[in-house]
């Protein structure tokens, strides 16, 4: 075959428009361009936001779709074609160096929003996203709408939720440090209250609960646990502070079902997120020892009802009078 | 230098010249994105210096700047010599070089002022997008005017791959930018992601690489004085690139909700890249066979060789990753960051600046200022390159298996630490490479010696056409 210039230029062409065809022409005739039971149309001010998260790259680090295989997230539905309809560009992401953003409305309220794009590691203390305090208020406003819109109708629910919740979580508390603890712990489902921390706060169970109090708890709740963190200006209601908590033991003396419960769940409405995704059951016992322990001066962990001890528990010593383990770091039998 | 002049190879020597520039620009911006990553405070509340503009001024200067405007430059000097004739309308090309000049800084600037089309690879608003087609269609013209005005009957491989990359590309790129939107630059959802990627992987696949394989076809066998092992294999691989490459943007989108057809070619075609890969490297290699330490006793002939032997290691790496089992794990991690960074730094831009040492002397008509700085040059850019590769490769390979396992994207997030760390120090290498690279092209053109009429007639000794 002789390739003369006119053979290079038409075959070139010819198989560039055939591909054209295949693969953008066929597809945009036959895909079938209906919403979602969960689209909606963007308001201005999410239109607003959509702007910005364009502008500033956001898509760079935040996919915008979940996968079949994204069961690490946890997410309740996979992304459909009518999840899309009419957004251009469209900002799927190719990179999630950053967590999906496809179901991030009502994940958090407004003020954990604005902490965070202040500065990510206000609530996120292993977040490498860069700080959006340069928007300013305006624009960060803007910003959070469009997040609080992702997901559409389902992300409407979540965020009606987090409103609700968030009006009762701030009546609770102004009523006062004693009275937004009782809220708190009547809002922890009966079972839960009345429980002790299955497991000792030995000297290493310590450790790994301060170990991730650090990654995860230190931004809002303060490197003394009084709720004093770096983010805490931006959270209304602000973080808890656990000292309030020794007063205000379940019966005189539990606290460890009340901790579990709490960081497993979240308080919705309040920037307590949930972590139940994040850490495991064993992790959750230990950061809630580390709390137990260092802020509120009181565990109870390993006391009655504990059940068979777990193989790897060290083994127990006689509860003192105080209801403290005094040896609680050492994990020696007597 | 005059702005627009009709100097023989004045085009050329302004398109290398540029591409180095860009290069060096695009790196440093790279190297703050790279920094941001390692340490997120470094830089804060910057709003142009933002990780998120940054990126895109970036992909945007050295995919769509440094790689290509060096392999123009280059292919404006091997493409009139292959053809026997001089390149017609020099002053066009000059027009050319202007026009994507200009699109390249006000494209850049309007990024960092956060006005982009956010679709990677497409950044570019409305106004560079115009201008930039407007470069390639000068440089069509100018090309065509050679073509017709060529004293060479027969084209050789490397003319074929300048003219499909041009043509190709002047189609490409206005549709890939929905360039009747100019407000988005964009199509409307799922559509915009299909469109996307058609066009996000044709602009490696339909500009950079045929540029980077018409100058790798031409330098082969000059720096190893042999002739072309097959003029066959060149047409297999010629028109297998062309049709395989333009159905595979589909891989990017594999677990994204679009049409499973549209996924089953994407991967298909992905599998069937091999082909074009694997025929032109035969192809090249057995032309150098038992001359390979030609190849590596030259500047340019080593740049040559490293970049093909990365087209071979991405060639085969992209169909493997195509696959969805594969793609499990390594989509949306870091592992596509390093694949990006082989292709178009490890494969491209290292032909890219092997033909640009070799071009050099030719259009300037003086010898290289300084051998050691561009040995120098080369094993940063082979050192950095390999090291993003490793490690980019590493970090995604950590990320997906995390996923996998069931942990959330935040708690992956400081387990990037050590390797962000690493490839922003081997971004230092590769920035310090560029810079060492834009020098060495300067002091040629102001202080270089030159070359003697003999040798410069004896090396540009045009390769046995078929």
């Amino acid at each position: 075959m002789r390739m003369t210039p006119a053979l290079v230029l038409v075959g070139s062409v010819v198989i560039f428009t055939a591909s054209v065809f295949a693969v953008i022409v066929v597809p945009w005739q036959t895909m079938a361009h209906q919403p979602s039971a969960a689209w909606r149309e963007l308001s201005a001010d999410e239109l607003a936001g959509r702007k910005l998260y364009i502008a500033n790259g956001c898509t760079y680090c935040h996919s915008q779709f979940v996968r079949t295989q994204d069961w690490d997230l946890g997410m309740e539905r996979i992304s459909q074609p009518g999840d899309y309809l009419g957004l251009s560009p469209h900002l799927l992401g190719t990179t999630r160096t950053g967590p999906d953003l496809a179901q991030q409305g009502g994940e958090h309220p407004d003020d954990w929003h604005v902490a965070h794009l202040v500065s990510p590691r206000f609530t996120r203390p292993q977040s490498l996203m860069p700080r959006f305090e340069f928007l300013g208020q305006e624009n960060i406003r803007l910003l959070i709408a469009y997040l609080q819109g992702m997901g559409g109708r389902d992300a409407d629910q979540r965020v009606q939720r987090q409103q609700e919740w968030k009006a009762r979580a701030v009546a609770a508390y102004n009523a006062g440090a004693d009275e937004n603890v009782k809220w708190l712990h009547d809002n922890v489902p009966e079972g839960w209250r009345p429980l002790p921390t299955p497991y000792p706060a030995t000297e290493p169970s310590l450790q790994r609960g301060a170990k991730v109090y650090q990654d995860f708890c230190i931004g809002c709740h303060g490197p003394v646990g009084d709720g004093q963190g770096p983010a805490a200006p931006y959270l209304n209601p602000p973080p808890l502070n656990f000292t309030t908590l020794r007063r205000n033991l379940v019966d005189g003396k539990y606290i460890g079902g009340i901790l579990y419960y709490q960081i497993m769940n979240g308080i919705t409405g309040t920037a307590m997120p949930y972590f139940k995704h994040e850490l495991e059951s064993a992790k959750i016992w230990d950061v809630s020892n580390f709390i137990a322990a260092n802020f509120i001066g009181f565990d109870d962990s390993n006391t009655e009802p504990a059940g068979i001890d777990a193989s790897y528990e060290p083994l127990r010593t006689q509860k003192p009078a105080s209801g403290r383990w005094r040896d609680h770091g050492k994990g020696d039998a007597p | 230098m005059r702005l627009v002049s009709d100097e023989e190879h004045s085009a050329a020597r302004a398109f290398l010249v540029s591409g180095m520039v860009w290069m060096a620009i695009g790196t440093t911006f790279g190297l703050i994105g790279g920094i941001a990553l390692a340490a997120p405070d470094a830089i804060r509340n910057v709003p142009w210096l933002v990780f998120g503009r940054v990126r895109p001024v970036h992909v945007n200067l050295v995919a769509v700047g440094f790689v290509p405007m060096v392999l123009i430059g280059a292919g404006l000097y091997l493409v009139p010599t292959l053809l026997r004739t001089r390149l017609y309308g020099e002053r066009l090309a000059h027009v050319g070089i202007w026009l994507y000049n200009a699109a390249l800084a006000i494209g850049a600037i309007e990024l960092a002022r956060g006005h982009t089309q956010a679709r990677e690879y497409a950044e570019l608003t409305w106004i560079p997008d115009v201008l930039i087609v407007g470069a390639f269609v000068a440089l069509i013209i100018s090309f065509g005017g050679t073509l017709a005005r060529r004293q060479e009957p027969l084209l050789y491989v490397s003319v074929w791959y300048f003219g499909a990359a041009l043509a190709v590309t002047a189609a490409l790129y206005p549709l890939g930018n929905a360039m009747w939107n100019p407000s988005t630059g964009a199509v409307t959802g799922v559509l915009d992601a299909i469109l996307l990627w058609f066009y996000g992987h044709n602009v490696v696949g339909l500009l950079l690489t045929p540029l980077a394989l018409c100058a790798a076809y031409y330098l082969v066998p000059a720096i190893t004085r042999a002739p072309l092992y097959s003029h066959t294999l060149s047409m297999i691989g010629f028109w297998s690139l062309l049709g395989f490459y333009t159905h595979i943007g589909g891989h990017h989108l594999l677990q994204a909700p679009i049409p499973v057809w549209l996924k089953v070619i994407s991967v298909i075609d992905s599998v069937m890249m091999m082909i074009p890969v694997l025929v032109v490297l035969v192809n090249l290699w057995l032309t150098a066979r038992g001359r390979f330490g030609d190849l590596f006793a030259s500047v340019p002939g080593k740049f040559v060789l490293l970049g093909t032997i990365n087209y071979l290691i991405v060639g085969v790496q992209g169909p493997l990753q195509s696959l969805p089992a594969v793609q499990r794990v390594t989509h949306f991690t870091q592992w596509t960051i390093a694949h990006a960074h082989l292709a178009v730094l490890g494969f491209t831009g290292m032909i890219a600046l092997g033909a640009l040492y070799y071009a050099l002397p030719r259009v300037t008509g003086k010898l290289v200022w300084s051998e050691r700085l561009a040995n120098t040059q080369f094993w940063f850019v082979f050192l950095s390159v390999t090291a993003f590769m490793l490690v980019l490769t590493g970090a995604g390979l950590a990320q997906g298996h995390a996923w996998i396992n069931g942990e959330t994207v935040y708690r992956t997030v400081p387990m990037l630490s050590p390797y962000m760390m690493v490839r922003a120090l081997f971004g230092v290498m590769l920035v310090l490479a560029a810079y060492l690279g834009l020098y060495n092209v300067l002091m040629t053109i102001y202080r270089g010696k030159p070359v003697a009429v003999e040798a410069a007639e004896g090396s540009v000794r045009k390769p046995a056409t078929a």
